[in-house]
């Protein structure tokens, strides 16, 4: 089956139905989706920044990272979770969107840049953790990750616009 | 002065994303191109966050044409009496809406009128569609 195959069975499906039916869930679903987006980019933001030298310079990297991380971890997962759940509201115009793929590539860019920030320059953390400025693999993984999270935000209140979307898929 | 400021700007966000829809009705439809479609409906998608009437539209020359008529959250069509039943597969309409800005047979529905006269609202306006004052729901200016 192919993925199209697959998101034209998903739209059938009658949890995917009531969703995109709903007069108060699918509003919910959606302010869930962008209050989590909040919680979760503002203290990735705060993580970051500190990464490149800009804010927090005098609170060791092992304390904001150790911190915030398992808030940022908490708001990702309800973020990813409403997130699924727009998805499977509209499969398949969603999937055929530009700005879908767009974001979902961008998404994973930021996941791969987050992983190899963490096998690498962060194992070594206790070395620079009081450094003002961070070695350079650690600025440039942060803003790598600030510069991809702005086109993930960007895309995804983009996937509204029907501007591309073929004929006949609204 | 201060915090002022900071209620100011509170008031302001709140105020214009009450305002805002899904998007913006002149991010895609055009207020100067008003189009009135007569047709059958081959479609009715009651989704959010915009419903969608597909209508087959016949031209003088006998050719169909296709068009999608887009209309608010079926929450929004729900406080105006329309119902996911209200047209349905072969309904006869004629749709007041706004053309698509890049051409497409695509519109922004104002209202519809049915055979027998009734009309329906679609929910368009608030979202920046302009007001003509027919749909009794829509805020007065």
């Amino acid at each position: 089956m192919s993925l199209l195959g697959f998101c034209q069975w998903l739209e059938k499906t009658p949890w995917s139905i009531a969703l995109h039916e709903s007069l108060w869930v699918y509003p919910i679903v959606e302010s869930v989706h962008v209050l989590t987006l909040c919680w979760f980019l503002g203290l990735a933001v705060m993580v970051d920044l500190r990464l490149v030298g800009l804010a927090l310079r005098r609170v060791p990297v092992s304390q904001v990272a150790g911190q915030l991380g398992p808030w940022m971890v908490a708001g990702f997962a309800v973020m990813a979770a409403s997130g699924a759940l727009l998805f499977y509201a509209i499969p398949v115009r969603t999937y055929l969107n530009i700005f879908f793929r767009i974001k979902v590539g961008m998404l994973a860019l930021a996941g791969v840049n987050a992983w190899v920030f963490q096998k690498t320059v962060y194992r070594r953390v206790a070395k620079w953790d009081l450094d003002a400025a961070p070695p350079r693999g650690a600025r440039l993984a942060a803003w790598v990750s600030l510069a991809l999270w702005v086109c993930i935000v960007v895309a995804g209140r983009m996937i509204a616009y029907n501007w591309f979307d073929p004929p006949g898929v609204h | 002065m201060r915090s002022r400021i900071l209620v100011a700007c509170f008031l302001l966000t709140v105020a214009t994303t009450a305002a805002w829809a899904h998007h913006a009705f002149a991010a895609e439809f055009d207020a100067t191109k008003p189009v009135r479609l007569q047709g059958t409906v081959t479609r009715m998608e009651w989704i959010n966050p915009h419903a969608w009437i597909h209508i087959d539209v016949k031209k003088p020359d006998g050719k169909v044409e296709k068009w999608m008529v887009e209309g608010g959250t079926p929450n929004t069509l729900l406080r105006r009496g329309f119902t996911k039943h209200s047209v349905n597969y072969g309904t006869a309409i004629i749709v007041d809406g706004y053309q698509a800005k890049d051409g497409s047979n695509k519109a922004n529905g104002r209202d519809l009128t049915l055979s027998d006269g009734r009309k329906l609202f679609m929910g368009s306006s608030g979202t920046g569609a302009p007001r003509d004052g027919r749909d009794p729901i829509e805020p007065k200016r």
